[in-house]
């Protein structure tokens, strides 16, 4: 190793110089740091503490914060996702189910249901790298504690029905949205039977409300 | 000692005497900076033996890199050092891409140095506060947390993440950087300057911090090098050793820093050190922070799978506690046939078994926080 190179800057040794000397030093070093506690004290507007649960309204986070998985769906309810499986694949600890498939028209594979555990997620990004269509998105909506460990199942296919190529050709939109199933949010292995979820359902039952970085 | 029990012995009468006991520090101990347990060997509150007793968030992390892909097993990194999480990514992508022949360019290195750097400023300042608060001072710990978050939110702008990042990916960086990630460094780096006199004067120039610190847990340099410590650790103890010199990554070889190093080994030394380096820190980033080159942030698609042609890989970086090293050993598969991690708390930790004995226990608490240990990195 060429230690020339490394420009290496030596600790410099701690003075000490008499008995009364250190004294009159040491307390003014108290004093000094005190002076820093003390203009921060008097200085209340310098006090950076988020009050997180009160500020809950103005609270906004990155857009890239990684959080819930997320498959946007637009206004029609349509979706991009193909069923290809490779977020399957890519995701390191099985989280993700992508379950397909046979249209009833087309005979084509298509998505049935996108099954997320929340609970083994690492939130590492790789399914949503990994998607070649850009389907999926982690949102910044961080609020997803349960009291059961069941409820963190989502399945992200908001709708279920005919495929995308049968429902086009349906013109008035009103009769394309009885043609949809809703599909609860809740995919977990016990079923809900009506019960509310914790916390009032609402972070778990309504999707479709755009997280608060969206807005 | 023995003054103290001929005293006992000539107050009490009855020939009673002392005897070594032992005592559990931690799991649950605050000051062992996770689940660290500690044995000690008491003798009055003198410390004779320190024992560390590891394994208890032991996850397997090698094993499952046996089933994972290249790519998925960057984000087990994240975990290990959970402070230096960019460092350790980074050590698993250069060893993949140099094993699979991937070229990156400019601008991924540059980025990839910055993120590291302002990680590395952001861990030594959590070290500061906690530092402070076992040294029985409670403020730093506050100021430190403070100025880290604002490291935190420009990484958190960029990465999408604040602990467990899984940026740096072999082949590139998940994302390209934020469009305000130039402007938010600058006026960090404006911010911080003010606030690193700040901490001297609050914990570096306090007389009381200085006499807990100055020359307890004398780390000689034959003995850190002979267990194999890396970091500032090795660094205090005089020994000019940092990879980022020896031998440049990234872009390190073209920026200009000097690497701080101790002169007797105390826990002062390692304080000084870990100061002195996030000056360093900020003089690398405000070199590189003007001009980042431009170009593509990620050179391989992200659902390939990377196969790696057989043969063994050993390739390491500079975290903020050391040197993490990385083996991949690779039959020509998609997934590694091994893989091992060298840590560098693993081998940092075991100095405290030479400085503690004969330290009192209140000292011991000080070596533990001086050696900087993050217990998950141990135990892996």
């Amino acid at each position: 190793m060429d230690v020339s190179r490394m420009n290496p800057i030596v600790a410099p040794p701690l003075r000490r110089s008499g008995f009364f000397a250190d004294i009159v030093a040491g307390l003014r070093s108290l004093l000094q740091g005190m002076g820093i506690t003390f203009r921060y004290f008097s200085h209340p507007s310098t006090v950076v503490t988020q009050q997180y649960p009160e500020n809950r309204a103005t609270l906004k986070m990155f857009d890239r914060y990684r959080m819930r998985l997320s498959l946007p769906h637009d206004e029609n309810g349509f979706h991009k996702c193909t069923a290809c499986r490779i977020c399957e694949q890519a995701c390191p600890n099985g989280s993700i189910n992508v379950v397909s498939r046979k249209g009833a028209v087309t005979g084509k594979t298509e998505l049935d249901r996108y099954i997320w555990r929340m609970d083994s997620c690492t939130f590492c990004n790789a399914c949503v790298m990994a998607c070649p269509f850009s389907c999926l998105k982690m949102n910044g909506d961080f609020e997803c504690s349960v009291f059961d460990k069941s409820l963190l199942v989502f399945n992200l296919t908001r709708y279920a029905g005919p495929t995308s190529t049968v429902l086009m050709k349906v013109e008035n939109p009103e009769e394309r949205r009885k043609l949809w199933e809703p599909r609860d949010v809740y995919s977990g292995p016990l079923p809900l039977r009506g019960t509310e979820l914790p916390g009032g359902g609402k972070t778990l039952g309504k999707p479709e409300e755009p997280a608060r970085s969206e807005t | 000692m023995s003054a103290i029990v001929t005293t006992l012995e000539q107050r009490i009468g009855r020939g009673a005497t002392t005897q070594e006991f032992f005592v559990n520090m931690g799991p649950q101990h605050p000051s062992t900076h996770g689940v660290l347990r500690l044995v000690l060997k008491l003798e009055g509150e003198t410390v004779k033996d320190v024992i560390p007793v590891l394994g208890y968030v032991h996850r397997g992390v090698e094993k499952m890199g046996e089933h994972l892909s290249y790519r998925q097993f960057v984000h087990l990194t994240d975990r290990l050092d959970y402070l230096s999480a960019l460092a350790n990514n980074w050590a698993v992508a250069k060893a993949v891409e140099k094993a699979a022949g991937i070229e990156t360019n400019e601008r991924i290195e540059t980025i990839r140095t910055l993120v590291a750097e302002l990680q590395r400023i952001a861990s030594h300042q959590l070290w500061w506060g906690v530092f402070g608060m076992d040294l029985g001072a409670f403020t730093p710990f506050l100021y430190g947390f403070r100025d880290r978050e604002r490291i935190t939110d420009i990484l958190e702008e960029t990465i999408g993440a604040r602990l467990t990042m899984n940026y740096i990916q072999p082949g590139g960086v998940m994302f390209d950087l934020h469009p305000d990630f130039q402007r938010k460094v600058k006026e960090f780096i404006a911010y911080f300057r003010p606030k690193l006199e700040e901490y001297e004067t609050l914990l570096s120039r306090n007389i009381i911090a200085q006499e807990r610190m100055r020359g307890v847990g004398v780390l000689e340099a034959a003995q850190a090098v002979a267990l194999g410590a890396t970091g500032p650790v090795l660094r205090a103890s005089g020994v000019a050793h940092d990879l980022r010199k020896s031998e440049p990554y990234g872009v390190y070889g073209k920026v200009e820093f000097d690497v701080p190093v101790g002169a007797r080994g105390d826990c002062w030394d390692r304080y000084w050190v870990r100061i002195e380096e996030i000056r360093q820190s900020l003089r690398i980033i405000e070199q590189l922070i003007e001009n980042i080159p431009e170009g593509k942030h990620l050179l391989v698609k992200p659902a390939v799978r990377t196969k790696v042609p057989e043969g063994i890989t050993y390739s390491q970086v500079e975290t903020a506690r050391g040197v993490f090293g990385v083996l991949l050993v690779s039959d020509g598969k998609d997934v590694p046939y091994r893989i091992h991690v060298r840590t560098p708390n693993f081998n940092n930790l075991w100095a405290i078994t030479r400085i503690a004995p004969g330290w009192r226990v209140a000292d011991l608490v000080t070596m533990i926080s001086s050696l900087d240990i993050v217990v998950p990195d141990i135990d892996r």
